[in-house]
């Protein structure tokens, strides 16, 4: 553990310096422009001082071949930087550019480099039986649009198509939009009415939000169990009080083998209000009193008043909060992998996205799921051009 | 006259009356769905508290009472004998805080240049900053456990506090960026006419002025890192080594004898985050209308 913390503490350390020697760089360069000596002391400074980080990391004994390319290729790319530096840049924008760099830096090597690496992923052929090899050699056989095939004629999971996961996930994520929409349009409302104990009905409403998601799906599935969930345990003890109803054909409901789907429903409308109510509300609150007072003096009904005065006031924030929770709905795996996801969980409750993860990490099929992956986000970011052309629900957003 | 006046008052009390009547009963109404809903959304957190309180033999049962009979903090205790539940909590803490202090130092100089300066890219890149949150999460963890993985870091902090340092980052400048823009430029101004830099201006100046959006953004950078489950679950396979959630899903594997435990170390974890979000609720979610949705 000592080690682990020390590792940490290593980390930060290094962090710190390469946000120091990142931003000396950059200095560097935007005020030495115009130096005689600008050119060809950045292209063999810079290769220089990496030379001398590459003897001191390997104590001295480098590797040859891979050091002259290094060196040869940093020096090229340093004297365009350079050039670029000179004759372009000039000087200007120094300090946003050096204040949004490390920011950058990290975005650049934690989500676009590894985009670029999936995209690479998914053109080889990484799978359990050849990611030994890989994590030795690095190298990979070369595919081609094999994996994309795949991913359309051979299931993710063992038994669901890949079209019946796409149908799954539509379905998943307009039914829950349109409950926490509808839902958090309807407490909003409630709450912005002068009454009292405001403070305290919001702050108990918000608990889903607020607590830690992994806690709440865990304990509301156990909600769900067949014999010990309370939904059931209610079913029960109601068809004891009133027996008429089993006639009926009410019964106790096999929620996890037979509902998983609805259950992760249930759960992720459950959790979902809260934030819906509290973007509306904030929305609510905004609207002047008197657009409704000139109304009911116009003699208009209430929900004429909704329909003219509420929706389209809140159309820049509603439109946003939609488009955002969208994304994230189709993106949800949290609710539905806590919730069927450990060994021998059903795949009846699996939309794209949850698929996806047990492909990678539950089957190891590493190409097929980069692939996989690529589509998904196709078809997310499709969707949601659609959804914005038609909607402009981003167009408050950039204010 | 005099009869016609008082009719015509009496008929305006009635009216009043009436409206008095229909008020009340709507206040009435509105109470009783807003009691309803609180109950739907506090219930589930009792069960987990009256599960927790469950002698050992009674706590697979059918029973609804909140506080059961013979309550025992027995669980409790069990939690803190049987598992690891003490690292669990301090593995999360370290990578936590770690995580939210490089996320929020990047987030605090990033939104300044978004806020104050119009650079090439500088528009672009604030589209691409909402764009990123379009990314499937499961889309960015396979490179990057692939990554993590061959430089040997599975299994460590290090593996991640890496995973998730930039994971909240766009959203992090966005919240500040919105807040920065509500600073009025002329107090840097003046700061820049006294003869500091615009750094200096920054440091200085907007920074100490941003103490509550930095919390909010700190909060929001905590709060996702110490709940996350699926990154984790890929990176951390060593029981030692596991983060809260993990264990709690362990707990809660497949063996239902261990339910109370579950419901104990669940609460312990929850109560606090539970505080923390509702004593700062109010501009939490101030931060978020104003940086996430108006911009």
């Amino acid at each position: 553990m000592i080690e682990s913390l020390l590792q940490v503490v290593g980390f930060v350390a290094l962090l710190a310096v390469l946000v120091v020697a990142l931003e000396l760089y950059l200095h560097a360069h935007f005020t030495q422009f115009d130096k005689r000596w600008f050119l060809p002391g950045m292209a063999l400074g810079v290769p220089a001082l990496a030379l001398a980080g590459i003897f001191f990391s390997t104590e001295g004994r480098p590797d040859p071949g891979w050091t002259i390319s290094l060196i040869g290729g940093l020096c090229v790319a340093e004297f365009l930087v350079a050039l670029f530096f000179r004759y372009y840049v000039r000087g200007k924008h120094s300090l946003p550019i050096m204040m949004l760099a490390p920011g950058l830096l990290g975005l650049i090597l934690l989500i676009v480099y590894p985009l670029i690496f999936e995209v690479y992923l998914a053109f080889h052929d990484l799978k359990l039986t050849t990611v030994m090899a890989w994590s030795g050699t690095g190298a990979l056989p070369f595919v081609g649009f094999k994996q994309f095939c795949k991913v359309f004629v051979s299931s993710p999971l063992s038994g669901v198509t890949f079209f019946q996961l796409f149908l799954r996930t539509v379905w998943w994520t307009f039914i829950n939009v349109v409950c926490h929409v509808v839902g958090g349009f309807a407490l909003a409302i409630l709450l912005n009415n002068q009454i009292r104990f405001k403070g305290i009905y919001r702050t108990f409403l918000v608990i889903p939000w607020a607590m830690p998601q992994v806690v709440a799906v865990l304990a509301l599935r156990g909600e769900f169990h067949s014999q010990y969930g309370f939904i059931n345990v209610m079913i029960t003890r109601l068809l004891e009080w009133l027996p008429w109803l089993s006639r009926l054909g009410a019964e106790p409901v096999q929620w996890l083998s037979f509902h998983p789907l609805l259950t992760c429903t249930l759960i992720n409308i459950w959790l979902g209000i809260p934030f819906m109510m509290v973007i509306i509300l904030g929305g609510l609150q905004s609207i002047s009193r008197h657009y409704y007072d000139a109304a009911a003096i116009d003699g208009a009904s209430a929900f004429q008043q909704f329909r003219l005065i509420t929706l389209p006031l809140l159309r820049p924030v509603l439109a946003p909060a939609i488009t955002l929770g969208s994304i994230w709905t189709f993106n949800n795996i949290n609710v539905i992998y806590l919730v069927t996801g450990q060994a021998g969980g059903t795949e009846d409750a699996d939309i794209l996205v949850s698929a996806l993860y047990k492909a990678a990490f539950t089957y190891y099929r590493y190409s097929y799921s980069a692939a996989f992956a690529i589509v998904i986000f196709l078809i997310l970011f499709t969707l949601s051009l659609l959804w914005v052309r038609y909607s402009k629900g981003t167009e408050s957003a950039y204010g | 006259m005099d009869e016609a006046k008082t009719s015509s008052l009496e008929e305006c009390r009635a009216i009043l009356a009436a409206h008095h009547k229909r008020e009340s009963l709507r206040a009435v109404l509105i109470h009783i769905c807003l009691i309803a809903c609180c109950v739907a959304c506090i219930y589930p957190v009792l069960r987990i508290l009256a599960v927790s309180l469950r002698p050992g033999d009674r706590i697979i049962s059918t029973d609804l009472a909140l506080i059961p009979a013979g309550a025992t903090f027995v669980s409790y205790l069990r939690v803190f004998r049987e598992t690891n539940f003490l690292i669990w909590l301090w593995n999360s803490l370290v990578i936590t805080c770690v995580t939210s202090v490089i996320g929020v130092s990047l987030a605090s100089t990033a939104g300044y240049a978004f806020s104050r300066f119009r650079f090439p890219g500088s528009k672009l890149g604030l589209t691409l900053l909402l764009g990123t949150q379009m990314i499937p999460a499961a889309m960015l963890l396979l490179p990057l456990f692939l990554m993590i993985m061959r430089l040997g870091l599975t299994n460590t902090y290090l593996g991640m506090i890496i995973s998730y340092s930039v994971t909240s980052l766009p959203f992090s400048i966005w919240i500040l960026k919105g807040y920065y823009d509500t600073i009025p430029r002329s107090l840097e101004e003046a700061a820049l006419v006294d003869g500091t830099s615009r750094f200096g201006a920054f440091w200085r100046i907007v920074l100490p002025l941003s103490t509550p959006a930095l919390s909010i953004a700190f909060l929001f950078n905590f709060t996702q890192a110490w709940n996350e489950y699926l990154v984790a679950r890929v990176v951390l396979t060593d029981s030692f080594r596991y983060t809260w959630t993990l264990g709690l899903f362990e707990l809660q594997g497949q063996y239902l004898t261990q339910w109370g435990m579950f419901a104990a170390a669940s609460l312990m974890v929850t109560a606090p985050v539970l505080l923390v979000f509702l004593y700062s609720s109010k501009w939490l979610i101030s931060g978020l209308t104003l940086g996430g949705v108006k911009g």
